[in-house]
């Protein structure tokens, strides 16, 4: 009995130790962005010295950051919205018998292997053919239907029982109500999956918005960093502010669905 | 009802009310009021010293405002547009004071000097050469 008592908190203290070096970073960004201590400083200290929250007014008056802000809250909306509702739409059509299924999977998973970068420009001529180019919905055309996602609706419409959907179908309901009255109402760990996931690519993206949008205020908050940090190369403190205030709102929106995020990645994973 | 207490609606909402929150508090405390005391090294007001505010703009400061400190050698700038200043003071045979740098929670945040201005450095002009 013991002896599983100490095996329990050996486990547990290792955990700790990992949690601890793997959060170090992220206290590190925070420490800095309360501070005007450079990072390289040499010895470093572990605790900030005379914190203060002056970095954070530096950030928001010094670049248009309320801008950048609400531009980034805009694409990531359109993103997730995107993501929710078309990702929902493929994934039961792939749960449906029709011919050459198989080949759409297999299609569908081939094009995960191809990287975004080496489809840039097809992207870039498509989105300047709709005439989308420095607008909200061409930032967040690439990303409103993710191949990840889809699979994650997939499995989450896989696992709800055939009877059900027979029953309600015979009850009259049709495609689009089977999907939104009974299969997305038993798949919110995927819902949540999908939210976490779209807002987070969206959020972080860097690569498109630099190719798409041609003025500044179309800008989002990955651009608005960089171009921060060609403006104040000197100012740590200040930019570690800029860079907690860009991750504030990914850490908030994953604590929030946290489990069921989990739930959402790991169901189908076993079987039976 | 039980939706209510969803963190998806608590989270959002007490997010809006600490926001709603600040900029009430933002809007009644931005006069764009800073002020402050000009004393000598002794400790002395000094009457009549001239007071510059220089504002931050990116990576320099820019002289916005000057005034004259009043009896007790106390000065007043309104229209401050700033949320990261500094202060001068200099006045005739006494020299002028250090650069002291005002960081402000907000731009316009009316704000009071907890120190005052000391005039001991050397003799030279605001923003100039040494007379």
């Amino acid at each position: 009995m013991r002896r599983r008592r100490w095996s329990h908190a050996a486990r547990h203290a290792a955990l700790v130790a990992i949690c601890t070096l793997m959060l170090l970073p992220f206290y590190w960004v925070l420490k800095t962005a309360v501070t005007d201590e450079n990072i390289y400083v040499y010895p470093p200290r572990l605790l900030p010295r005379d914190p203060h929250p002056y970095n954070f007014v530096d950030v928001w008056y010094l670049i248009p950051f309320p801008r950048y802000l609400l531009n980034s809250a805009l694409v990531s909306g359109l993103t997730v919205a995107g993501n929710v509702v078309l990702n929902a739409m493929a994934a039961y059509a792939l749960t449906r018998p029709f011919p050459g299924r198989r080949w759409v999977l297999l299609l569908l998973l081939s094009c995960m292997l191809i990287p975004f970068q080496a489809t840039i420009i097809p992207a870039y001529l498509i989105t300047a053919r709709m005439g989308l180019l420095n607008t909200y919905l061409g930032l967040a055309l690439p990303m409103l239907s993710t191949i990840v996602c889809i699979f994650i609706y997939k499995s989450a419409f896989e696992a709800v029982p055939r009877s059900l959907i027979d029953a309600a179908r015979i009850d009259g309901l049709s495609e689009w109500r089977i999907i939104a009255r009974v299969l997305l109402p038993l798949s919110r760990p995927a819902i949540a999956t999908n939210v976490i996931l779209a807002f987070i690519w969206s959020w972080n993206s860097f690569m498109w918005p630099l190719i798409i949008t041609r003025d500044a205020d179309m800008q989002t908050l990955p651009l608005g960093l960089a171009r921060f940090l060609s403006y104040m190369e000197d100012t740590t403190g200040a930019l570690y502010a800029f860079v907690v205030m860009v991750l504030v709102p990914g850490i908030v929106v994953f604590l929030m669905a946290q489990s069921a995020f989990i739930r959402g990645l790991t169901a189908g994973a076993t079987k039976g | 009802m039980s939706w209510l207490l969803s963190r998806w609606v608590v989270l959002p909402a007490a997010m809006a009310a600490i926001v709603l929150s600040w900029n009430l508090w933002v809007a009644t405390h931005a006069g764009g009021v800073v002020e402050g005391r000009v004393v000598d090294a002794a400790g002395r007001a000094v009457p009549g010293a001239e007071v510059v505010l220089y504002g931050r703009s990116f990576v320099t400061n820019d002289e916005r405002q000057r005034t004259r400190a009043g009896d007790g050698g106390i000065f007043r700038f309104t229209g401050n547009a700033s949320h990261a200043l500094q202060l001068q003071a200099e006045a005739p045979g006494l020299g002028r004071s250090e650069r002291v740098t005002v960081r402000l929670l907000f731009r316009a945040q009316d704000t009071r000097l907890p120190t005052p201005l000391r005039l001991e450095g050397a003799p030279l002009r605001i923003g100039g050469a040494p007379s």
